[in-house]
């Protein structure tokens, strides 16, 4: 079993999108309305997988940045 | 007398032993500027060190990376070419004996493996190395924070890949050898096989500067796969190929 801490999400989140050039404000906001918005999608279920939450954070990301949902989703199928 | 009879019938065979070596040596660079660890690896490093600090500072720190890469490359072909120049000494001749044969069955094999295995399969640019060790690279190029750390990971990503380039080292330090008892220049072979692993980094860097991310990268990648894996194979074949035509005595 695993806590997941909304900050380390943010700041991973946040230090991908300063990756992409994507401005700081802008960023902030939508990251965190990302983040609330997934957590109300996940709040039905009694059990989250570590893959239920990242699936919910990049079907939440797509909305407001296309290229963040993929760079979240793909940062680790690189290498 | 027919003048043809009598030109020396050597001068030939050195001219083509010559252009044979050369050509080796092209596959061989192309091969090592078409692995797709090390420059995955820098693309991931440069995104994470652009997310974390200035644009001048994350480039300083890459081009740290660079300089890693580059010296364990050189430490290790000069290693070899070391190696192999003390068994020339001895008349070690690769021509007459099985080395020639063991290094044409690893390069196909080699190839067979790049073909088929290189990638794993489902979506994204997975290599082959093992899941642990990709862990611990994506680890460490999110938590570059000073040159050393950029330094290391460059020449760890570098060795993370002596299984295909090993063979290619020890091919390019036989037929340097080999074009240096013909007079041709080597030091300029030399250099271009040590220097040509950073051609993809390079690339990588003048994309990053030009405006361009990690996505587009990601994206780039993902559609060339096939290409690359077309490319490694065939590479490794034609050396292969290359070796048991021309460099070995039945």
């Amino acid at each position: 079993m695993k806590n997941f801490d909304d900050k380390d999400i943010e700041k991973e989140l946040k230090i991908h999108a300063r990756g992409l050039s994507i401005p700081e404000g802008a960023a902030e906001i939508f990251i965190s309305r990302t983040l609330k918005d997934a957590k109300k999608s996940l709040r039905n279920k009694t059990i989250i997988t570590e893959k239920d939450l990242e699936r919910a954070i990049i079907k939440e990301l797509k909305k407001y940045n296309a290229d963040l949902a993929y760079v979240y989703q793909n940062h680790d199928t690189i290498i | 007398m027919n003048t043809l009879e009598m030109q020396p019938p050597t001068c030939y065979n050195l001219n083509m032993s010559a252009f044979i070596s050369i050509g080796i040596l092209i596959l061989a660079m192309l091969i090592l500027a078409f692995l797709q660890l090390t420059p995955g690896v820098y693309a991931l490093s440069y995104h994470y060190a652009f997310g974390k600090y200035s644009k001048i500072k994350s480039s300083y720190l890459m081009l740290f990376f660079i300089i890693g890469v580059e010296v364990i490359s050189a430490c290790i072909f000069l290693s070899i070419y070391y190696l192999l120049s003390i068994l020339f000494f001895d008349n070690f001749k690769p021509e007459t004996s099985i080395f020639t044969w063991i290094l044409s069955g690893i390069l196909i094999t080699l190839g067979f493996f790049s073909f088929f295995y290189y990638f794993r399969r489902g979506n994204g640019t997975k290599l082959f190395i093992p899941r642990r060790y990709t862990k611990a690279l994506e680890l460490n190029a999110n938590s570059i924070k000073t040159r050393s750390d950029a330094f290391v990971l460059g020449a760890l990503s570098n060795a993370c890949e002596f299984l295909f380039t090993l063979p290619l080292y020890i091919i390019a330090s036989v037929e340097i050898m080999r074009l240096d008892l013909q007079n041709t220049s080597i030091n300029l072979f030399a250099i271009m096989f040590v220097l040509s692993p950073l051609i993809p980094l390079f690339i990588i860097r003048y994309k990053f500067q030009a405006g361009q991310t990690l996505a587009d990268i990601i994206k780039s990648r993902n559609k060339n796969k096939f290409f690359t894996r077309l490319i490694l194979a065939t590479c490794f074949s034609l050396i292969a190929i290359l070796i048991i035509c021309f460099r070995t005595i039945y």
